[in-house]
């Protein structure tokens, strides 16, 4: 299963770019070295323009030029963006149009592309009579493509590692409160509290092993929103559900249940999202409480019955039996 | 609710200390060397974090590619029969699709939904109920999972996602039945 769900992350993910990036070359949306007609303003009152030189200017484009280029009509009549002339001869040069909320979407992309979030990168041919300039974009293409490389791929690959190392510390903290919890058999304690429900749900453990207290920790801690106290519990109580596993590297049908249990959580503090609701300016930012409560209890009744039913059939079943 | 509410953010505030309070304290009594116990611990914190690596960029990259890709914009189309069959408005999807991929992804739907719809609209309630009942089902399965070096998870996969739907038609309905 986790197979064909990565698999089709990728492949569709990917297509998807390619496709896009093909439909968007045919279509020529972003008119690659198509030139526009922008009114160009220097700053600093100079009077004539040298080769090699930089000049701070500011650059005004009717919204009448962009849709005769793009096709796509703007919000406003006119877009002013500043900018940065570095001058090759006196009529030529290129020109650097920084991005701020004015910046039309279509040039965002365009500056996506070209992999610089600050400024557009230009060629521009200046008529400095007329105070006038034709101006074409670097050209751009796959701009999805290269997305999905840069947003995608890189940065997901390196938010990983950092998600993991982050998590040290608060790994360590509370495996460490859980050493203590377990020598002084407050786990075996908690344990047996909850046999008559815990031997139900997973009858393959046995009632007083250290996973059943290391899994009602996590449940009870993800029940009330300590998000980062439920991860290590719920990682502790992996590694003795693993002690019980016979055949290492498949999951064993406790852990299927306890990882549904697990993602269905019955959550009675949705804190984070009372927190942005407040924020939003809502009038009663906790009356979601209810239906959060009676949703996430209704999913992981489900949960619970769908993954028992589930253990039973002959496909999932075979996976358990030990070769040899 | 008032008064259930301020009681369940109270237990929310004080639970950490006073589970550390009480743990240590039970040991203590108990006679375990506390300090040496947490320590011993703790040491496994660091092998923990670093064996769920590989899981964890195996699962965030293919879900990055497939974000970064616009994929979802395709799948809007494809579910929108179904969703306004169920009695979902389309503005809720992104945040019923993005939910079960990335935390940081359904907060900033939510933010977004809310600044285009208002947190106390049908949509904006609608949106919040599917993120308190949600869960990063496809993180918490790569992490958990990946931390006893499981691969083949069997009926986990399938039972979440079933699980992650119901949580979806039942935030519908809710929303629905209350404010509808």
């Amino acid at each position: 299963m986790m197979n064909y769900i990565w698999l089709s992350l990728i492949v569709i993910g990917i297509l998807v770019a390619v496709g896009t990036d093909i439909g968007e070359i045919s279509s020529n949306k972003y008119q690659n070295g198509k030139e526009m007609k922008v009114t160009i303003r220097l700053e600093n009152d100079v009077s004539k323009i040298e080769p090699n030189k930089k000049y701070e200017c500011t650059i005004l484009l009717d919204a009448h030029d962009y849709q005769s280029v793009y096709g796509i009509s703007l919000t406003s009549e006119r877009i002013t963006q500043k900018a940065e002339l570095l001058t090759s001869s006196s009529e030529q040069g290129a020109l650097h149009i920084f991005i701020d909320e004015e910046t039309p979407a279509l040039w965002k992309d365009i500056s996506k592309a070209q992999r610089n979030s600050e400024y557009l990168l230009s060629k521009v041919r200046i008529d400095g009579k007329n105070q006038t300039a034709a101006v074409s974009f670097d050209p751009v293409k796959f701009v999805r493509v290269s997305q999905v490389t840069n947003d995608g791929i890189i940065k997901y690959a390196k938010t990983s590692v950092e998600l993991a190392l982050g998590l040290i510390g608060i790994m360590a903290l509370w495996l460490g409160i859980m050493k203590i919890a377990d020598q002084s058999g407050l786990v075996t304690k908690l344990a047996s509290l909850l046999k008559p429900v815990t031997t139900q749900l997973f009858p393959d453990v046995p009632a007083d092993h250290p996973a059943m207290g290391a899994m009602i920790m996590n449940i009870s801690s993800n029940m009330l929103g300590l998000a980062n106290a439920a991860t290590p519990f719920g990682l502790k109580a992996m590694e003795e559900l693993n002690k019980l596993n016979k055949k290492v590297g498949t999951a064993t049908d406790a852990m299927c249940t306890f990882l549904v249990i697990n993602t269905s959580s019955v959550q009675l503090i949705p804190a984070t999202v009372i927190a942005i609701r407040a924020a939003s300016g809502s009038s009663n930012p906790t009356e979601i409480l209810g239906p959060v409560i009676l949703a996430t209890t209704v999913n992981t009744a489900v949960g619970i019955i769908v993954v028992k039913i589930l253990s039973r059939l002959r496909i999932f079943k075979k996976q358990l039996e030990v070769e040899g | 609710m008032e008064t259930f509410v301020s009681i369940i953010q109270t237990i929310s505030v004080i639970a950490i200390p006073g589970l550390v309070l009480f743990i240590v304290c039970y040991g203590a009594i108990k006679k375990v060397k506390i300090y040496s116990a947490f320590v011993e611990g703790a040491k496994e914190g660091f092998d923990v974090a670093v064996r769920i690596i590989p899981y964890l960029v195996a699962m965030l990259v293919a879900i990055g590619v497939f974000r970064a890709s616009g994929a979802m914009d395709f799948l809007f189309m494809i579910l929108s029969p179904i969703t306004n069959f169920i009695g979902m408005p389309p503005e809720t999807l992104p945040m019923a699709l993005m939910r079960p991929l990335s935390g940081s992804g359904a907060l900033g739907v939510m933010s977004e939904t809310f600044k285009a719809h208002g947190a106390d609209s049908l949509i904006g309630r609608m949106v919040s109920v599917m993120m308190g009942s949600g869960e990063t089902t496809f993180y918490v399965l790569a992490v958990y999972f990946g931390a006893v070096g499981v691969t083949k998870t069997r009926q986990a996969v399938p039972a979440g996602i079933i699980a992650d739907v119901v949580a979806i038609v039942m935030s519908v309905w809710l929303v629905n039945a209350i404010w509808g």
